[in-house]
């Protein structure tokens, strides 16, 4: 996209100010730099397992622009610059990846399944799609209960092969429910190429329900938004749901536990000038919004800050192992209890 | 007191707790304008309207998953699965959503719904309207697995599911909807989760089982006179263990009646915890009378379903050890 069609673009989306583009900026260089520093703790062992999110910012980065405090979001494992643009601070983050007393979730998930509720969020689950039935449901009740706002979720281009996400689109269309479906097509599903997932477009995959669909440039910012903004108009309308299909790229594994170099050639690597958040930065430099001592010093600080709050956070003690009993039930049966007094962690 | 069906218990119960409380949902296909295939959600579109009682599209998994967050945002589902056979699209969502949700988010959210299903045989249903799937459900911490046996328990454990801040599968043994009428209070009253049912005081041997099975080993002890103490399970998980050891360290011999396949059934579990904690007590081995490891057969099928002539061969077998 040229500097003339941005500023153009930039003109029609017309509520986008420098301060905002600025903090864009500021939150997917502070996600790229969380996601490196958690992929090189979990290859120290500090930490489990990590989903990265790298690539995917800008569209991350537009929906939480997009979305009121009151929209209730069903994200999926891999949206760290989505949390982080809501305002997730990153010590609640550090707190789910490692594990550790200070966990909401206390310590029961693998990282980067998170349950932000204070934030808005709903929680998210590894089984891939199988967050979709249940927006609707949700959407059901915000409409029920006459509660403000809509919902909104993200999924890959994985997911929408999954049951759970036809289940979703057929319930949410029969019952026009405000649910934004925003498929994160990054281009691959651990080795699988989009191109093997489905013969179809993304975005068309809602005509056969009646829903409308739109794909946008996930890698650029303004595009994002540009492109959501029309989606998120139309599901505040209360005219029914939206697919939109936002065309990203995954930077990197699909977890810390793959090489994609056994099944892809990298077409975007970090720092490249097709890296979403290089795109962001040379616009923004070419249009004179920052200059190069600001890009330095952003860097900088989001290291300097990712590196202290993960130190702080790892003082924190872990859970208590007789925890593991607790919210399986609400109270626990005599069979958790018993169980439990059998686990003898002082041995 | 009123004498009325399991169905029209249910019935009653669940018109009772939507008059009271606006949150409850009723879902399924065919719940509303045809009250179900059962009937057992009569009316009940009439009464609350299309918002409450909804008919919904073919889709199982829908179906529950969307009820799982309507469950998750301050409503109350009662969701219906038209046969337990057709539950098993949904079972990714009951095992890995509905199940855990609690427990993965710390206690943050819960998913107080109920799932009600028609499960086992006896209505010529063949394959795939005779299943018994309750060890699939029982396997999973997280859920509450309820059965009812007669009129008065339906009514009684529907309230106290929905009361449950938990999770219920709600099975309904279908041959029992219309089987028998009993005196069922018209006021609301509940029958607690956990708390197995005495049916029969005996000594010399006891008959643990549940759900359809139960008027049948009723009417063979009956009939034979034979001195049983007879329990009643009522919940699956949590089964009422105390219920259970009681009764055997108090006769010593100990039949367990289920119609579901017996490899890995809660047959299973209840002779392991006898086992593991009544072994002195025991004067015979433990049987298991139960339906066969086969699917479900169409035309043969109360060759299946155990009989009176099964349950007093296991019956004899254990007093003549």
């Amino acid at each position: 996209m040229g500097d003339e069609e941005t500023l153009r673009e930039m003109a029609i989306v017309g509520n986008l100010s420098n301060e905002q583009a600025i903090t864009a900026y500021k939150t997917a260089v502070l996600a790229r730099t969380l996601d490196m520093k958690i992929i090189n703790a979990q290859r120290q062992g500090i930490i489990g397992f990590h989903v990265p999110s790298q690539g995917q910012e800008m569209i991350q980065i537009a929906t939480a622009m997009l979305a009121d405090k009151e929209d209730l979001i069903f994200a999926y494992y891999r949206d760290l610059a989505l949390y982080l643009q809501r305002g997730v601070p990153l010590s609640l983050i550090f707190d789910q990846m490692l594990g550790n007393s200070n966990d909401f979730q206390k310590g029961r998930q693998m990282p980067d399944h998170f349950s932000f509720k204070e934030f808005n969020f709903s929680t998210v689950q590894s089984p891939v799609g199988a967050h979709l039935p249940l927006t609707v449901g949700a959407a059901y009740s915000m409409r029920y209960t006459k509660k403000n706002g809509i919902v909104i979720t993200t999924f890959g281009d994985g997911a929408t092969s999954t049951s759970d996400f036809h289940a979703a689109l057929t319930m949410a269309s029969v019952y026009n429910l405000n649910v934004l479906f925003i498929c994160e097509n990054n281009g691959w599903a651990i080795s699988l190429p989009a191109s093997k997932q489905t013969k179809a477009e993304i975005y068309k995959k809602g005509a056969a329900y009646g829903i409308p669909g739109k794909r946008v440039d996930g890698n650029d910012l303004i595009g994002s938004l540009s492109g959501l903004q029309e989606a998120f108009d139309y599901v505040r309308s209360g005219k029914g749901p939206y697919l939109v299909e936002a065309v990203t790229y995954r930077i990197g594994p699909h977890s810390t536990s793959d090489d994609p170099k056994k099944y892809r050639v990298d077409e975007i690597t970090d720092g490249s000038e097709k890296d979403p958040i290089k795109r962001l930065e040379n616009l923004l430099l070419k249009m004179g919004v920052v200059d190069s001592n600001f890009v330095m010093t952003t860097k900088a600080q989001a290291k300097e800050s990712v590196d202290k709050e993960m130190e702080e956070r790892m003082n924190i003690p872990p859970t208590d192992p007789l925890s593991i009993f607790d919210d399986v039930y609400e109270k626990p049966t005599w069979i958790q209890e018993e169980e439990r007094r059998d686990l003898n962690v002082s041995d | 007191m009123s004498q009325i069906n399991m169905v029209q218990s249910l019935n009653r119960s669940l018109d009772r707790l939507m008059a009271a409380d606006e949150r409850i949902i009723i879902m399924g296909e065919d719940v509303g304008r045809d009250g179900g295939v059962f009937r057992v959600t009569d009316n009940l579109l009439n009464k609350y309207g299309t918002e409450r009682v909804i008919d919904t599209p073919l889709n199982e998994l829908a179906i529950i998953g969307m009820a799982s967050g309507m469950a998750m945002y301050g409503l109350k589902p009662i969701a219906e699965i038209q046969f337990q056979d057709y539950i098993f699209p949904a079972f990714d969502q009951i095992i890995n959503n509905i199940a855990k949700v609690r427990y993965r988010t710390g206690g943050r959210f819960d998913v107080p719904l109920i799932i009600r299903t028609p499960y086992g045989g006896g209505v010529r249903g063949g394959l795939y309207h005779s299943q018994s799937g309750e060890a699939y459900f029982a396997h999973t911490a997280g859920l509450i697995v309820v059965t009812p046996s007669n009129p008065y328990d339906a009514s009684g454990l529907l309230v106290s599911a929905y009361k449950s801040k938990d999770p219920v599968i709600f099975l309904e043994p279908k041959r029992l909807y219309r089987a028998a009428k009993s005196e069922v209070p018209d006021e609301q009253f509940e029958v607690e989760i956990g708390k197995a049912a005495k049916l029969k005081e005996g000594d010399d041997v006891s008959i643990i089982t549940y759900g359809s099975m139960v008027p049948v080993v009723m009417s063979a002890v009956e009939k034979n006179h034979v001195n049983a103490d007879v329990i009643d399970l009522r919940t699956i998980l949590p089964m009422d263990i105390t219920a259970i050891l009681q009764t055997a360290k108090k006769t010593g011999r100990v039949v367990i009646v289920h119609e579901a396949p017996r490899t890995l059934g809660v047959g299973a579990e209840i002779s392991a915890l006898i086992a593991e904690r009544a072994i002195d007590s025991l004067l015979a081995p433990i049987i298991r009378v139960t339906g066969y490891d086969i699917p479900f057969p169409y035309s043969h099928e109360e060759f299946y379903i155990p009989d009176e002539k099964r349950i007093m061969n296991a019956i004899n077998k254990v007093l003549t050890y």
